[in-house]
């Protein structure tokens, strides 16, 4: 029991200390400039190419794709900075050197970030309807929220898988960048997966957010909770294993940098 | 001023310029912000532009390479005086007699002779991997194009490095500042799509009038009278911001001579 309690405590102060640290130089306005108006301009450019590209009719396509992929913003750059921030700021040998169940604390470092992607694509949802048109009218709210959610915990399995590689390179701002673009293409947010050629699709399918994209489109056309439950299951299926590599990575990580003595060589 | 000070500081600038280029080709982040970000961009306008034939994909070539351009004047130039003060060089810098906005205008023009790379490799990639056959319609009328916008460019991140370095709040809105300016410049779509109220606001932004002189002399889409209306307005605004700039460096080391703050962020 004692054992659990710590746990806890240990998950949540590590969940709320790493997220302050993720913003602590920040001030609020400069929080919804990076929370709000980033995404929103992001949403405006992908949304205005798109319907450029088609037609205006299928803004509905792009506003949907790009409001689901804002989770990337937390999802990537948010655990990637929680975790390798450990490193930067000389915390990682510390937090190694205590017997914490590491298990949690590596969750800990998800569990806010997951919250803060889901209130963006919250957001990101709301510009839709108030200032790009999007109709909401046909949408079970409840099983829009639970894709909002499910998606943005699948985000954040890849994102602890690149936070773990961000322990063991030193252009981390690489890496992270690179993958939050990369999604912008792979996850479907901005292509009719169906007209790319086949290496993009298989490419697509084994990465979080394109099955919560999808299944987001179909309940804004009317479908049902029932409908979107396989791909809802298949893109919780997806961020799972990358958590579970990440975690993996994370132990070979710890031993081997004990081992070398590399903890915190750059 | 006479042409041989003129010839110092050009060699100065060059100097100065194959330094940074050097340093910065080790560098991942500014290796993706010139190179990779601006080829996904291509990437993913090829294939959503993919239906609109070969004119849509040269749009999408040069508009992809001024999404490079400004996300590196923003996020490289905009910082390349913070940088000299992250390796302790600001100090020498200043002390010496060459102007220092001579040292960061070498700087700025490496950060944007290096991200029209992404225009080319961008070009390359449409004609090979999506099998375009794409030919600049009007060649003359484009080199001079791209060489005014090299100039605008220089120019307007002459005036953002010091409000960064001066502001240090402004400079916590860099990511919120990237994709507005890729909307309202018309990098990517005409901003006839966009609120007319909002085309005052592109008019105001020196890289709108570089697309409208890019694209339309790539694509063959716009009049002689067009390009040499945006021409005038990129000298106009390089001017302009030239001589804001030159108070602002005064105003920044006046400052941070007078508070001791050369060195510190």
């Amino acid at each position: 029991m004692k054992t659990l309690s710590n746990n806890l405590r240990l998950f949540w102060q590590g969940a709320l200390l790493s997220y302050i640290a993720l913003f602590h130089w920040m001030r609020p306005i400069q929080y919804m400039a990076s929370k709000i108006l980033m995404p929103l301009a992001q949403m405006f450019f992908f949304v205005y190419l798109g319907t450029f590209a088609t037609s205006a009719d299928n803004s509905t396509f792009y506003v949907v794709g790009n409001a689901l992929q804002i989770a990337a913003v937390s999802g990537i750059f948010g655990m990637t900075m929680s975790i390798g921030g450990d490193r930067d700021s000389g915390t990682l040998g510390y937090i190694l050197g205590t017997p914490a169940n590491r298990l949690v604390v590596f969750m800990g470092r998800a569990f806010m970030n997951i919250l803060d992607g889901t209130l963006g694509v919250v957001i990101a949802f709301f510009w839709g309807v108030v200032l790009m048109g999007l109709d909401l009218s046909n949408t079970s709210i409840p099983a829009l929220a639970l894709t909002i959610l499910i998606t943005t915990i699948s985000t954040c399995g890849l994102g602890l898988l690149m936070g773990c590689l961000s322990l063991i390179t030193v252009n981390v701002m690489f890496v992270n960048n690179f993958v939050y673009f990369l999604l912008l293409i792979f996850s479907g947010a901005n292509l009719q997966l169906d007209k790319v050629p086949a290496w993009v699709q298989a490419t697509s399918s084994v990465l979080p957010l394109t099955r919560g994209i999808a299944a987001a489109r179909l309940l804004v056309q009317g479908a049902s909770l029932a409908e979107v439950m396989p791909l809802l299951l298949g893109e919780l299926a997806v961020g799972l294993v990358y958590s579970l590599l990440g975690y993996l990575l994370f132990a070979v990580f710890e031993v081997e940098a004990k081992k070398r003595g590399t903890l915190e060589v750059f | 001023m006479n042409i041989r000070l003129l010839a110092k500081y050009w060699r100065t600038i060059l100097v100065v310029a194959e330094m940074n280029i050097r340093q910065q080709m080790t560098d991942g982040f500014i290796l993706f912000t010139v190179l990779f970000q601006p080829i996904i961009i291509a990437l993913l306008g090829l294939w959503m532009l993919q239906d609109k034939g070969p004119d849509a994909a040269m749009f999408v070539v040069v508009g992809s390479g001024l999404t490079g351009l400004w996300s590196s004047l923003l996020f490289i130039s905009g910082n390349s005086i913070n940088f000299e003060r992250w390796t302790g060089t600001l100090e020498s810098l200043v002390a010496i007699p060459t102007p220092f906005e001579v040292i960061v205008f070498g700087k700025n023009l490496a950060n944007v002779g290096q991200s029209l790379l992404s225009m080319v490799l961008g070009y390359f990639i449409a004609a090979f991997a999506f099998g375009y056959s794409l030919n600049i319609q009007q060649p003359l009328l484009f080199v001079a194009s791209v060489v005014l916008a090299v100039m605008a460019f220089i120019s307007f991140g002459l005036i953002i490095a010091p409000v960064f370095v001066m502001n240090p709040g402004v400079r916590a809105w860099q990511n919120a500042m990237e994709f507005p300016v890729y909307v309202l410049c018309g990098f990517l779509f005409p901003i006839a799509l966009l609120p007319g109220w909002t085309t005052p606001v592109s008019y105001l932004l020196p890289p709108y009038w570089a697309a409208v002189a890019l694209h339309g002399t790539s694509t063959g889409g716009a009049s002689l009278g067009q390009t040499l209306f945006a021409w005038g307005m990129m000298l106009l605004f390089s001017l302009i911001d030239l001589l804001i700039a030159s108070r602002l460096f005064k105003l920044m080391l006046y400052k941070a001579r007078a508070d001791a703050t050369l060195g510190m962020e």
